[in-house]
């Protein structure tokens, strides 16, 4: 099967910044990918590339056999980057629900102005997520009312709402405390267990052993290391993948 | 305010004892505040009730009212109150829908919108309010163009207060976060989408109070209206009685009477409003 995420040869700057040198990654489907390493390693903005809120400097993005080069140009580009994000749903570290809208209004509001879908449908479809997220009860309440855990797992459930062929997922518990962190794990995890591709940016090291199928590690916008978990925290090859973990076991 | 009631043979808590003392001292400034300002509406009442007294044998008298013209020229004034609130509601009306585009013009990356934006309210923040009253009234009829007056009032105050409200609009703007933009993108929507969906109805929210204001400072400004003679709104109204019969005193009050009691009453709403917007969390 062909990948659902390939991007090839990518690089960004930021002025003189080089902060992603040359990065080629697949995603294959149904894979959990997590993506660790140092803050400042690049790897948001590696996520970031892959639905163009950042614009990378040069190279591919490739998702579900639609391919986007950075060096294009002009108005079909821009309808491309809009399908490439119509492929991809995204969850964000600081949760960015619209506080405007109630939980259901969020999670349908997409369905319904951008794929022009029937309301109705929108609803029952954005009942189902809510449903598998947990927060039915909370159908009804504005973003305000809910606690950091209950807005993240809502943020889920309206990227799930435009059923998108991979989920990005960038430090989506870093913003939370830490009491409120599980909830979220566990509905990642289910994600992960239905099968839903998934390329996740996260600083929870037993998430990636436990849940993901491979593990990447970025070092100063490289990748430079990647492998099932068991090979990575049971024996990395590279000296910078050991140092980065050994920190991360002594804190 | 969430201190418990006592239950009855039990001492008070300390920290009851200090948040009713707290609720106490505030009580107690709040109606010396009402008593106060009674007191400085009853002086104020009495000089200028007319009245004799005496005092360490001097014989003197506090400011006498005509109340006959005011009985009669009452009515005639405060008809005025209609034409100041439409004046005001219209020109606050343009205001507000200059000042968004104003404020959306700013965002463009587009250089001549972003010029024509701020060169507007370079322009109309350079010069005085009265002189653009006058630009309407008198300079464009030399060009041929005779507005009504009651429209050149509205162009002059709305082209005016559209300069300064530019800036609510602008701040309630940057008031939704980075993060919400980025949102309604990753989800796909066009700019045109994340803008009257998502942007714009938090923005608006935000302006909402301080528009408000705006009117009511609007209200008093009208008075600058009434110069050119063309609007018989309130202002207009006290001169023309009081000059015609040297009874600008008392026209003057009566008309300062309605401007005060509008601007509380109006304020009143506002403030209500604004209650009601921040209690929803929305």
């Amino acid at each position: 099967m062909p990948p659902i995420v390939k991007v090839s040869h990518l690089d960004k700057y930021f002025g003189r910044l080089h902060v992603l040198h040359d990065v080629s990654l697949e995603v294959q489907p149904q894979e959990v990918v997590c993506l660790i390493g140092r803050s400042g390693s690049g790897k948001s903005t590696l996520l970031r590339c892959i639905n163009f809120l950042e614009e990378p400097s040069a190279g591919t993005v490739e998702v579900d056999g639609l391919s986007v080069a950075a060096e294009w140009k002009g108005r079909q580009r821009r309808q491309l980057v809009h399908d490439l994000r119509l492929r991809t749903g995204m969850v964000f570290q600081e949760f960015n629900l619209f506080p405007h809208m109630t939980v259901i209004e969020n999670v349908i509001e997409a369905p319904v102005t951008v794929k022009n879908m029937e309301k109705d449908k929108a609803i029952a479809l954005g009942e189902k997520f809510l449903e598998k997220v947990g927060l039915m009860a909370k159908r009804d309440e504005y973003p305000a009312r809910l606690s950091g855990g209950q807005k993240q797992r809502v943020a889920i459930a309206r990227a799930l709402g435009m059923e998108p062929k991979v989920m990005l997922f960038d430090e989506p518990t870093s913003a939370l405390d830490p009491e409120l962190i599980g909830e979220v794990l566990e509905v990642m995890k289910a994600l992960a267990r239905e099968g839903t591709t998934m390329l996740v940016v996260t600083h929870e090291m037993g998430f990636a052993r436990d849940v993901a199928d491979r593990v990447v590690i970025m070092y100063e916008g490289e990748l430079i290391e990647q492998g099932p978990p068991s090979q990575i925290f049971g024996a990395p090859q590279d000296p910078r993948t050991k140092v980065f973990l050994e920190r991360y076991r002594a804190s | 305010m969430s201190t418990a009631l006592p239950t009855p043979g039990q001492p008070k808590t300390q920290s009851q004892l200090i948040f009713e003392a707290q609720e106490r001292v505030k009580r107690n400034f709040q109606m010396g505040v009402t008593a106060s300002w009674i007191i400085l509406l009853a002086i104020l009442l009495f000089l200028f009730s007319g009245t004799k007294f005496t005092l360490g044998g001097f014989e003197l008298k506090t400011i006498h009212l005509d109340t006959a013209f005011i009985g009669e020229n009452a009515t005639f004034i405060a008809g005025g109150v209609w034409e100041t609130i439409g004046i005001s509601a219209l020109s606050i009306a343009l205001a507000t829908i200059l000042a968004l585009l104003a404020a959306l013009g700013r965002l463009s990356p587009f250089p001549p919108i972003y010029s024509v934006c701020t060169f507007y309210v370079s322009l109309i923040r350079g010069t005085p309010l009265y002189l653009q009253i006058f630009f309407f009234f008198l300079a464009l009829p030399q060009l041929g163009i005779v507005l009504p007056g009651l429209w050149a009032g509205t162009f002059a105050l709305g082209l005016n207060y559209g300069a300064y409200m530019s800036e609510i609009f602008r701040a309630g703007l940057s008031s939704v976060g980075k993060g919400q933009r980025e949102a309604a993108l990753a989800l796909g929507m066009t700019p045109t989408q994340m803008m009257t969906r998502i942007i714009l109805p938090q923005a608006l929210r935000f302006a909402i109070p301080p528009t408000g204001n705006e009117f009511i400072a609007m209200l008093k400004d009208s008075a600058l209206v009434s110069a050119t003679g063309f609007v018989h709104e309130l202002m207009w109204r006290a001169t023309k009685v009081g000059r015609a019969k040297f009874h600008n005193l008392e026209a003057l009050i009566i008309a300062a009477i309605f401007y005060w009691v509008m601007t509380l009453l109006f304020s009143a709403l506002q403030s209500r409003l604004e209650a009601r917007l921040s209690r929803g969390e929305r």
